[in-house]
């Protein structure tokens, strides 16, 4: 059965949670103490290690072994929690920031602990301005309370949390590209190598990680890396956030542990069906970034592993439904749209060929697409793949194949209709 | 013109929590911007650069990368209404009409009236309770028609 587990989430509905006395009275800072002064900051990258914890940002790396990547160096070196979420259907981390911002800011202290940074910096998209004035106040009691800046708690721990606001740009999302955007610049990715463990902001060793992982680091010190192993399953082990939006009776953010059922359960049981009680068409478990899944490829049980094999994967935890009202070139249409107004414009066939797939599948909208246009656009979208600096174009290229691949004939269709539309005038 | 004392003090806190002074760029943008109207003149490029000891070209590359800057003037308010998938799967695509239509303006313009900015924004991170829009620092979620107008038309 489809069920809650609540972890990061477990006292969001309460207004309190998000004053420090609120979140200390529920067990917060706990953590931070336990590893300021019984912990070595390598027995907590261990702890993480032992969780099993992937990042939650997209990619799903092991963040213990991500922290490990940070060279032995006099170096400063920072954190980066990358809050720009901003693939369409996530408001995840926003909950987080909003709700229980502390959990973010102590999770924040005890990774840089592990990994010897002295300052983190969170990067909200500024789209968010709740969010920043939720984490702005939180630091502030925080610092008064002597949780950060110098000598925490009387230990030799120094450690700053600061809030760094974006101003609208989908790519500073990608972890390079925001370090080039926190430095203030444009921001444009960056070839690697080298990581940003080696080398990131200022060139020095800097670890990006999600808001939503970040938080994870909390609990796992709370609770140990063991207890989190337990939760969910082999390779998707805790709990995650998933945002459940679109054509579903109820939609909303749910922590759910991965692995205990399937996709379908997920959204016909849990999520109540679709709104309109059509028949589902469709649903992009990961974001709009990964291949759509059809109504009957659902059966999959709901983890990393699994979804991948269906050919699709769980991304950033945005799960976008749709009923049988919607056409795939449309949703195509406008999935291309926003890839392309949000390409960088630093490689030639993400700049170039997202806006022509975009005017590709305009057309097809259009009914004025020519026999030839379907392998016309899946050799553009072809080239695309892997010959860019980061991983925006296959952002476009994934989505808009799985829906020609998953729906061809109606964009086979549309061709048709356009000859029609050409013989009639 | 130079910036308010308050401003520039401000952006001198801004400049402690980094190694270098243009990290703060950014940060400091939006409150320069909502110190001079809401948008970025030429001077304000101009002073901005200044106040960073920063090639002008760079303050503009910037006002043009983010759509966060505007690079002309703005109305009394921006609105900035989602038109990306889930806000689209739920109905914006009525209110973008809706606003051209009873509002008179499309992506980008301002009301004759100088009331509001009307921008059409990319996923806005609140697609649980799609249809949505942020109305200044403000946010509106499950639109229809009738909720929009109440925002719309109570702005001055
Ligand atoms: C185009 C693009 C956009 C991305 N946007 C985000 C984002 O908004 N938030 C995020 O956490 N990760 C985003 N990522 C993934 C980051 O590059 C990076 O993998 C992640 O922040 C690492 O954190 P994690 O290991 O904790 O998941 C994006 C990646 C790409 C290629
Ligand atoms: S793939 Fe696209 S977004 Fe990424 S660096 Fe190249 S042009 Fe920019
Ligand atoms: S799609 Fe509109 S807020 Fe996400």
């Amino acid at each position: 059965m489809t069920r809650e587990t609540r972890v990061m989430l477990e006292y969001a509905d309460d207004p309190a949670q998000k004053t420090l006395e609120g979140y200390r009275e529920n067990g917060g800072y706990q953590a931070l103490e336990k590893a300021l002064r019984e912990m070595s900051p390598d027995q907590v990258t261990a702890e993480v290690e032992t969780s099993g914890l992937r990042g939650r940002g997209g990619a799903g790396f092991p963040t213990g072994r991500k922290w490990r990547f940070v060279p032995k160096t006099d170096k400063p070196k920072y954190l980066a929690v990358n809050a720009d979420e901003s693939e369409p259907g996530t408001c995840k981390d926003r909950q987080i920031m909003e709700r229980d911002p502390h959990q973010l800011i102590e999770g924040s202290l005890l990774s840089c602990y592990a990994f010897g940074a002295k300052t983190a910096y969170i990067y909200v998209r500024g789209e968010y301005p709740h969010s920043i004035k939720a984490l702005e106040d939180a630091i502030d009691e925080a610092r008064a309370a002597n949780l950060l800046g110098d000598k925490i708690l009387g230990t030799d721990f120094c450690c700053d949390v600061w809030v760094h606001p974006g101003a609208g740009a989908y790519i500073c999302g990608e972890e390079t590209a925001l370090l080039t955007s926190l430095e203030g610049n444009r921001g444009y990715p960056r070839i690697r190598p080298p990581f940003p463990a080696v080398e990131g902001l200022w060139h020095c060793p800097t670890i990006v990680n999600n808001v939503e992982t970040i938080a994870c680091v909390t609990h796992i010190i709370k609770r140990g890396g063991e207890w989190f192993s337990k939760l969910g399953c082999e390779g998707s082990t805790g709990t995650r956030l998933f945002c459940v939006s679109g054509h579903v009776k109820r939609p909303g953010v749910y922590e759910f542990e991965c692995g205990k059922f399937t996709l379908r359960e997920l959204i016909e049981g849990f999520c109540g069906g679709t709104l309109s009680g059509r028949p589902l068409k469709g649903v992009m478990p990961g974001g709009s970034s990964m291949p759509v899944l059809r109504a009957d490829e659902l059966d999959v049980t709901f983890d990393i592993e699994s979804v991948q094999k269906a050919g699709s994967s769980l991304g950033s935890g945005a799960i976008m439904v749709f009923d049988d009202s919607v056409g795939a070139v449309g949703a195509a249409v406008n999935i291309a749209e926003f890839y392309s107004h949000e390409s960088c414009g630093q490689c030639t066939p993400c700049r170039e060929g997202s806006d022509w797939v975009r005017r590709m599948l305009l057309q097809f909208a259009a009914q004025d697409a020519r026999d030839g246009d379907l392998d016309l656009l899946m050799d553009v979208t072809d080239k695309m793949d892997g010959t860019t600096i980061c991983a925006l174009a296959e952002a476009l290229v994934w989505p808009v194949q799985s829906f020609v691949r998953k729906f061809r004939s109606e964009f086979e269709a549309a061709v048709r209709e356009s000859a029609v539309g050409t013989a009639t005038q | 013109m130079s910036f308010s004392p308050e401003l520039v003090g401000q952006v001198e806190n801004l400049w402690t929590r980094y190694p270098e002074k243009k990290a703060a760029l950014i940060p400091a943008m939006h409150l320069i911007q909502k110190e001079r109207d809401g948008w970025f003149s030429n001077e304000t490029i101009v002073d901005t650069a200044e106040l960073f000891g920063v090639p002008d070209m760079h303050v503009r590359g910037i006002v043009g990368f983010y759509d966060m800057f505007h690079a002309t003037p703005v109305g009394r308010h921006v609105v900035r209404l989602c038109k990306t998938l889930t806000c689209k799967l739920c109905g914006a695509g009525e209110l973008i009409k809706h606003v051209s239509t009873k509002y008179g303006v499309k992506n980008g313009e301002t009301t004759a009236d100088g009331r509001f900015t009307f921008k059409l924004f990319e996923c806005l991170g609140h697609c649980t309770t799609a249809p949505m829009m942020l109305v200044d620092e403000e946010k509106h979620e499950s639109l229809d028609i009738e909720a929009l107008d109440g925002v719309l038309e109570g702005l001055k």
